[in-house]
């Protein structure tokens, strides 16, 4: 278990609630409220973690402002959030062992 | 905003401000709620996504809808959330002039926010005026547009031809 239940219900909290604003609120407010929910799942992962998945949710995760928009840069922002998934897969490619090439 | 709390009077001072923020008609339905204990902030933070900063205290601003609509009013009328917006001004303006810090979050779930707080049903909260004493490091505002002047959004006099083009008209 990697968060308690007093972090869980947070984050569920805030998924559901940010559903329910997302409905009335600018499009682009959908990719920060996302991202705010895993950043902040990020920081109740990050003391009970492993070294190299610590080093992930510190670092790339946290790459993107919490309030960044789409609309200032938008192709930044995409080529920002493209840098973070490009780092997760890394770290689940070496996790996972999925690392050893074609047969 | 940092953990400092504060003080009841620098509350009632910013409320007291709130009551003389211009309203139409000087009908003053809005209706304030202050938040200062801990446990209702850290659950009106839960459900209100926009709410980044973890506020010493909060002034939820509502409008009661049911007393509008026995003005006459419809419950639709823009006035009801201009007046929740002028409110919301000049309560930002006081803060600042206490030295505390204030930011204003409209990201909740208002049905959330109506059973956290047990509001009457007739009042509909709209918006959450944050308060605390700033932290010395700030993030960056919401989507770092190009800054704009005072001259990239006025208009002097009647619009010409020009003016509605560049309007995207």
């Amino acid at each position: 278990m990697v968060l308690t239940e007093d972090e869980a219900l947070e984050l569920l909290t805030y998924l559901v609630t940010a559903a329910r604003t997302q409905v009335d609120e600018a499009a682009e407010y959908g990719p920060l409220r996302l991202l705010t929910a895993a950043q902040r799942l990020a920081g109740y992962m990050a003391p009970r973690v492993s070294p190299e998945m610590r080093s992930l949710l510190e670092g790339p995760i946290q790459r993107v402002p919490q309030t960044a928009t789409r609309s200032a840069d938008p192709d930044g922002y995409a080529a920002t959030l493209d840098t973070m998934c490009r780092a997760l897969a890394e770290h689940l490619v070496t996790r996972y062992g999925v690392d050893g090439g074609a047969q | 905003m940092t953990s400092e709390p504060v003080s009841r009077d620098q509350l009632e001072r910013i409320l007291d401000a709130a009551a003389h923020a211009p309203n139409a008609g000087n009908r003053r339905l809005q209706r304030l709620v202050v938040i200062d204990d801990a446990a209702t902030l850290r659950v009106l933070r839960m459900v209100s996504p926009g709410m980044l900063q973890r506020p010493a205290a909060a002034v939820v601003i509502c409008i009661d809808v049911g007393r509008a609509v026995e003005y006459g009013l419809p419950a639709t009328n823009s006035g009801l959330l201009i007046d929740v917006g002028t409110a919301a001004q000049t309560m930002l303006l006081a803060a600042h002039a206490l030295d505390l810090g204030s930011g204003p979050v409209t990201s909740f779930s208002k049905a959330a926010v109506s059973t956290v707080l047990n509001l009457p049903a007739r009042w509909s909260p709209e918006l959450v005026v944050c308060l605390g004493h700033a932290a010395t490091t700030q993030p960056s505002p919401v989507g770092p547009h190009r800054r704009l002047t005072w001259r990239d959004l006025s208009y002097w006099g009647r619009l010409d031809r020009n003016a509605n083009t560049a309007a995207g008209s």
